[in-house]
């Protein structure tokens, strides 16, 4: 019997695995991460406020991009010059919705705004539809790249 | 036998093997011709073709050969285009189609039409190329019902094939892959392009009243507060290809019964989330969604008006804006199917390119 329970126990983690929402960043990088929601809310986190398409201002909390891009070993900083600034982030969501920007938008030598992985708005949890996670770009006019459900970050090379 | 018929027999033995030489090497060393791929620059590049199976003339007419033999199905009664009729925009008319054991499929049969810019096909785009995806209905136990080198084996010493395979792919060892490598060769072909709306954004065309203001209900999204009535249609189905790669839950159910996407990606947040299909031809297409619940394209401009569910992962846009639904009028309805009805290409029906090729019949 409790070999039984040890194996419908180790099938519900795994099936639990599988359903929780994770981040991937993946491609042109040192080392590819997949984060889970706890290990994003263990980051250190930005507010940031911005207007969604209906016009209403957010208090968004979140990571800034380029935090978890140091984390996947993505040239940033200093070692963003050169051909380094040929590459480019694909923003992915679940329902396959993409969106693509140039990395020294995310890196606070280049860019005077922060863009943020939020995963709290207005002091609670992304609603259904919405999160766990989105891209906000705060100063951005449309929300367009404002990316609900995110599920990963590709980098890549302007070939 | 005296030595002048003898000096003739050796003569046309001589001819008969110098001529299957020929045949022979001719089908291995003529350069194939590349299939030059037509279709207005709004449609865009965004597509890739694998380099180990690159567009011909010749793989294209095989794949063609391919896409309507019933030979490819197990009781040898059903092509692609059983299900996937030229007439119907490659579609059936049926809710769901019949597979080789006389039951139903699981989903409604999709259009092939701009098959060459989707990147995740099926309704839950489970293949990632059409390499892959033509080859699954073949081997589908309830569609064509074939064991895995099955129809291979079937067509391995059909003298038409076995020709038109050594030429287009340089080998006699006929495969699944390789009849999966033709048809999609077939497939990346049916271009759909020359609708009256197409004509339309091209500046050669006008449209009547009605489909005008269809046209801006379909682009137009609803903001009650300000008495704006709209489709949003365009959000998913927009774009001169008419429809965006995503993949929504449209609030057909409460209670999901498919789970759609979820099968594949495994993320509870896919559950009864399907394909955007493209609009194009959407008046030959019917009927309607992943189970083919609609029969009319009035039912379906009523759903999303009117009967949208809250089920689990709704898309977002359904939701947005629009508590107690678009109340679109029966004018508006009305003008949004004037302006479907400009979607169909009736070149693309008769184009006799993707028509069965009178080979077959003699094969």
């Amino acid at each position: 019997m409790k070999p039984f329970l040890l194996c419908t126990l180790c099938l519900l983690c795994l099936a639990t695995r599988l359903n929780a929402q994770t981040l991937t960043i993946s491609g042109e990088v040192a080392r590819p991460v997949t984060l889970s929601a706890e290990d994003i809310k263990a980051l250190p986190h930005q507010e940031v406020t911005g207007k969604d398409r209906d016009g209403k201002e957010l208090h968004f909390s979140g990571v800034p991009v380029i935090e978890l891009l140091k984390k996947a070993g993505v040239t940033t900083g200093g070692e963003l010059r050169g051909e380094n600034l040929a590459k480019y982030a694909v923003v992915k969501a679940i329902d396959g919705y993409e969106v693509v920007f140039a990395l020294p938008e995310f890196d606070p030598a280049f860019a005077s705004q922060v863009i943020i992985l939020a995963n709290r708005v207005d002091g609670a949890p992304l609603p259904a539809g919405t999160g766990p996670f989105r891209i906000v770009v705060p100063n951005e006019k449309r929300p367009a790249r404002w990316v609900r459900e995110v599920r990963s970050i590709d980098i890549r090379f302007a070939k | 036998m005296s030595s002048k018929y003898r000096l003739y027999g050796c003569l046309a033995i001589a001819l008969a093997l110098a001529l299957t030489g020929w045949t022979s090497w001719r089908a291995v060393n003529t350069p194939l011709t590349p299939y030059a791929l037509r279709f207005p620059a709004s449609f865009g590049g965004r597509f890739t073709i694998p380099a180990d199976n690159p567009t011909t003339e010749e793989g294209v007419y095989l794949g063609r050969l391919l896409f309507y033999d019933p030979l490819l199905s197990h009781t040898g009664t059903i092509s692609c285009a059983t299900c996937h009729r030229q007439e119907r925009a490659f579609t059936d008319g049926r809710p769901k189609s019949i597979g080789v054991n006389g039951q139903p499929t699981s989903r409604n049969a999709m259009s092939l039409t701009n098959l060459l810019w989707v990147r995740q096909l099926f309704w839950d785009g489970r293949a990632g190329s059409l390499e892959e995806q033509a080859i699954m209905p073949i081997h589908h136990a309830g569609e064509m019902g074939m064991k895995p080198g099955e129809a291979a084996r079937r067509i391995q010493h059909v003298p038409l094939y076995t020709q038109q395979f050594k030429q287009v792919f340089g080998t006699d060892s006929l495969t699944d892959t390789l009849i999966g490598k033709a048809i999609a060769q077939f497939e990346r072909t049916l271009i759909s392009a020359s609708s009256r709306y197409d004509r339309y954004l091209a500046g050669k065309a006008a449209l009547t009243e009605a489909e005008s203001r269809g046209m801006a209900l379909f682009m137009q999204a609803p903001d009650p507060a300000r008495g704006i009535r709209g489709g949003n249609c365009a959000h998913c189905h927009g774009g001169p290809k008419l429809y965006q790669e995503l993949f929504h839950n449209n609030g057909l159910d409460r209670h999901i019964t498919d789970t759609g996407r979820e099968a594949v990606t495994g993320m509870s947040l896919d559950r009864g989330r399907f394909r955007v299909p493209t609009l194009r031809n959407i008046a030959l297409t019917g009927p309607y969604m992943h189970d083919g619940r609609f029969t009319t394209l009035d039912q379906v401009i009523d759903h999303y008006s009117d009967h949208v569910q809250a089920g689990p992962n709704l898309s977002r846009e359904l939701t947005a804006r629009q508590a107690g639904g678009l109340r679109l009028t029966a004018a508006d309805k009305a003008d949004l199917k004037a302006f479907l009805l400009t979607f169909t290409d009736s070149t693309f029906i008769r184009n006799p390119a993707f028509t069965r090729p009178a080979t077959l019949s003699v094969r």
